[in-house]
């Protein structure tokens, strides 16, 4: 058959494809702990007594949430390239500042990541009974420790369906770094298919593996959420 | 939580950021980065390991062998291959970018190292070799964006349907898909499609006069205004390939035709 | 007005306004043209689907299942690509059947794969809204005696799209987001006429404006659903405490909603 002598065949793409998933997984993976991390962050700036701080993390967020994904990744790659051009020759460096593609492409996504998952980080903590909080101060326990030690492990399963929906659209917004010259999986697909002109092959088998992928994720996802629910009604 | 000490914290960890970013010595090219659009098959593509291969590349890489210097390619679509150069993705192109009175107001080019016509591509079952724009109204042209090919084609084909694609081997690819009536591309990349992926279906069918004003004198590499020491290497490096006859060995590896165009 | 302008040119570039701000416009209207087709066609054909995902026929259920994961579960522009890419290859067939005049035409490819992918997204959120009426009151119509069309129609229908709105309005928004896809294969919709303008001015300046107009447009249906649903939880809202309000309507937008 045409199609599996163009994956497997000796001159067969399939590897591109294999690398190509590779670096999809790992741009994903690698912008969880970035992305939610910040939207951590964020949320807790959005709840803060400040309001300058609220102001700027709302701006933030409504911005990166109400344009399309694609521009905000485009807006950060090439602004982040200028930016980091700027503080290096600021830093006294001589020459230029190398971030690999992967890098930008990671730090581009995480800015989207952590714009959708501090909603749902805001709702999380509206969601740990606020009386458990004032208990601990009553007894003593700062607002750090409280945070660590009382909100933080009961966040995550409140915030785990609103995460879980995130890690979801994440793992497709890999697919548009591919417009970015990082070659993910859809790029792969897509030089392969330029090369040999038979696209369908290739982008099948691109959509069969981001498919592998989802259900895969969902089935985690239900495995993390029962955990998570161990200990409640 | 208290300000100052959160932006204290932010402000350290920036400047040991910055501190540890290594800096590429400028002054002192050891290493060259070049930008690439590898869509552009036989000058630049991608085969099936990944890797990028081309004439242009084996020219590059003798290029640098003569400058002394490590190089490595970076892909890059075109549509940001000026603004990456600028901004310090990489340190130059060489992606069969003709030298325009436009794109010389961001960035300087070496000397011409070669200068190809351009041509419409059309389908083989259209027998018309008639390509001026009255023939062409209403038809469907494709090309690859920000090129001097799309702004000869929004200069005279104001009639036609014109279709810009990001890839410079997706108009053909599309012609091939009956989706356009012709496409304009590089005689060699034309060339090079009808005889292998368009094998059948399309033929070259015109060649198109070189205009100055938008095609310029010919392909020659990019730098950042500022690396004149760079372009400078480059150029010597240029004439050398060309005085001992390499050029004629690298090029006629590919191309049946002359392509330097001095 | 020039001194206006000369004004308006310290914040804005006027003269890229000027040369380009037409490609702007049309851009703005593809669009919108993109975003309510596959919208309204996206939004008939969910309909579809979640009756079919809701019916007792393992086979029909089961085939709405398999839909809805595909397309919930491959990129959109995976999608787009396979339907614009893969559909030139199937060009004789088409052609066969008198078809390649829509695959043919790159905004044709893009309502199909903008709709077959929103109908997936919207069946689950008016599966979930259907799902959200109390069952007890269905029971009571049928004791009635009313019909399946009258029950659907007056009592399912209403409460559903009022548990909907708010998902559907955020779906909405994400096509509007969505629609700069279209722009890599060839339509110049707002976000492809951005990049044309780039490439040829290479002002950053203008991604900005470009996000500025999505974030204006998105601001808009956002705050058009708000209003929406302000006005049609009338009923729900004067009846009931202050304290339980939130929890009564918003509280099951957030159970179905993204």
């Amino acid at each position: 058959m045409a199609w599996f002598e163009l994956l497997f065949g000796p001159e067969g793409w399939i590897g591109l494809l294999l690398n190509g998933t590779v670096v999809t997984v790992a741009l994903a993976v690698t912008t969880v702990p970035f992305g939610f991390g910040a939207g951590l962050v964020l949320a807790l700036m959005k709840l803060a007594r400040s309001r300058v701080l609220r102001a700027v993390c709302d701006a933030y967020t409504t911005f990166f949430r109400g344009i399309p994904d694609l521009l905000a990744l485009f807006i950060v790659y090439f602004g982040l390239q200028a930016l980091i051009d700027k503080l290096g020759k600021l830093a006294g460096a001589g020459g230029h500042i190398e971030v690999s593609a992967f890098a930008a492409g990671v730090i581009a996504l995480s800015t989207v990541v952590a714009a959708y998952s501090s909603e749902v980080w805001v709702a999380s903590l509206a969601a740990v009974p606020p009386g458990q909080g004032e208990a601990a101060r009553s007894l003593g326990l700062n607002r750090r420790q409280v945070f660590r030690l009382i909100t933080l492990p009961q966040l995550a399963r409140v915030a785990l369906p609103g995460l879980g929906n995130i890690w979801t659209i994440l793992m497709k917004d890999t697919a548009l770094i591919s417009t970015l010259a990082v070659t993910d999986l859809l790029r792969a697909a897509s030089e392969a298919s330029r090369a040999t002109t038979r696209p369908l092959v290739f982008y099948t088998a691109a959509a069969v593996i981001y498919l592998i992928f989802s259900v895969t994720s969902g089935s985690v996802q239900s495995w993390l959420e029962r955990r998570a629910n161990r200990g409640y009604a | 939580m208290k300000t100052n000490g959160i932006l204290g914290r932010l402000g350290l960890a920036t400047l040991a950021l910055a501190a540890s970013m290594g800096a590429a010595a400028a002054k002192d090219w050891k290493t060259v980065r070049i930008g690439i659009d590898a869509t552009y098959p036989p000058f630049e593509s991608v085969n099936a390991k990944g890797e990028i291969v081309g004439w242009e590349v084996d020219y590059a890489t003798e290029l640098c062998k003569r400058m002394k210097v490590t190089c490595t390619f970076q892909n890059q679509d075109w549509d940001g291959i000026i603004p990456s150069l600028i901004a310090g993705k990489f340190d130059m192109i060489m992606s069969s970018m003709n030298i325009t009175p436009k794109r010389t107001q961001v960035v300087s080019f070496s000397d011409v190292y070669f200068a190809t016509p351009p041509v419409f591509v059309g389908s083989a079952a259209n027998k018309s070799n008639d390509v001026s724009p009255a023939a062409l109204k209403g038809k469907t042209i494709g090309t690859q964006s920000s090129t001097t090919f799309s702004n000869y084609l929004e200069a005279y084909y104001k009639d036609s349907e014109i279709k810009l694609y990001p890839g410079g081997d997706e108009p053909q690819n599309d012609l091939k898909a009956g989706r356009l009536d012709y496409t304009v591309t590089d005689l060699i990349v034309g060339n090079t499609f009808v005889e292998k992926v368009g094998a059948g279906c399309c033929r070259v069918v015109a060649e198109i006069k070189r205009i100055p004003e938008i095609f310029g004198p010919g392909v020659g590499a990019a730098f950042r205004k500022e690396d004149e020491d760079l372009k400078a290497m480059l150029n010597k490096a240029i004439a050398e390939v060309d005085a001992d006859g390499t050029y004629k060995v690298i090029a006629d590896k590919y191309f049946k035709i002359n392509i330097r165009g001095k | 007005m020039d001194t206006l302008w000369q004004v308006l040119g310290f914040v804005v570039n006027t003269e890229l306004l000027a040369t380009y701000g037409w490609r702007i416009v049309l851009g703005m209207k593809i669009t919108a043209l993109v975003v309510i087709t596959s919208c309204s066609l996206g939004f008939v054909l969910a309909f579809v689907i979640a009756r079919a995902r809701m019916s007792r026929n393992l086979l029909i259920t089961n085939a709405a299942f398999a839909y809805i994961s595909f397309f919930r579960g491959t990129p959109l522009l995976c999608q787009l690509y396979l339907v614009y890419y893969g559909g030139g290859e199937f060009r004789p067939f088409f052609q066969e059947i008198g078809v390649w005049w829509f695959f043919r035409d790159a905004y044709y490819c893009c309502i199909l794969a903008f709709t077959l992918n929103t109908a997936a997204y919207q069946a689950e959120i008016l599966r979930g809204a259907i799902a959200a009426v109390p069952r007890g009151q269905v029971e009571a119509a049928k004791a009635l005696g009313l019909s399946p069309w009258r029950i659907a129609r007056h009592v399912v229908f209403p409460q559903a799209m009022l548990v909907a709105l708010r998902p559907l309005g955020n779906e909405v928004i994400g096509i509007v987001k969505a629609s700069a896809l279209a722009a890599i294969v060839t339509l110049l919709d707002l976000m492809g006429q951005t990049r044309f303008i780039f490439a040829r001015t290479f002002d950053f300046s203008v991604y900005l404006y470009c996000a500025l107009i999505y974030l204006a447009i998105t601001e808009a249906i956002r705050r058009a659903v708000n209003a929406l649903e302000f006005a049609f939880s009338r009923h729900v809202r004067a009846r009931v405490t202050v304290a339980a309000k939130p929890a009564l309507v918003s509280g099951e937008a957030a159970v179905i909603g993204l």
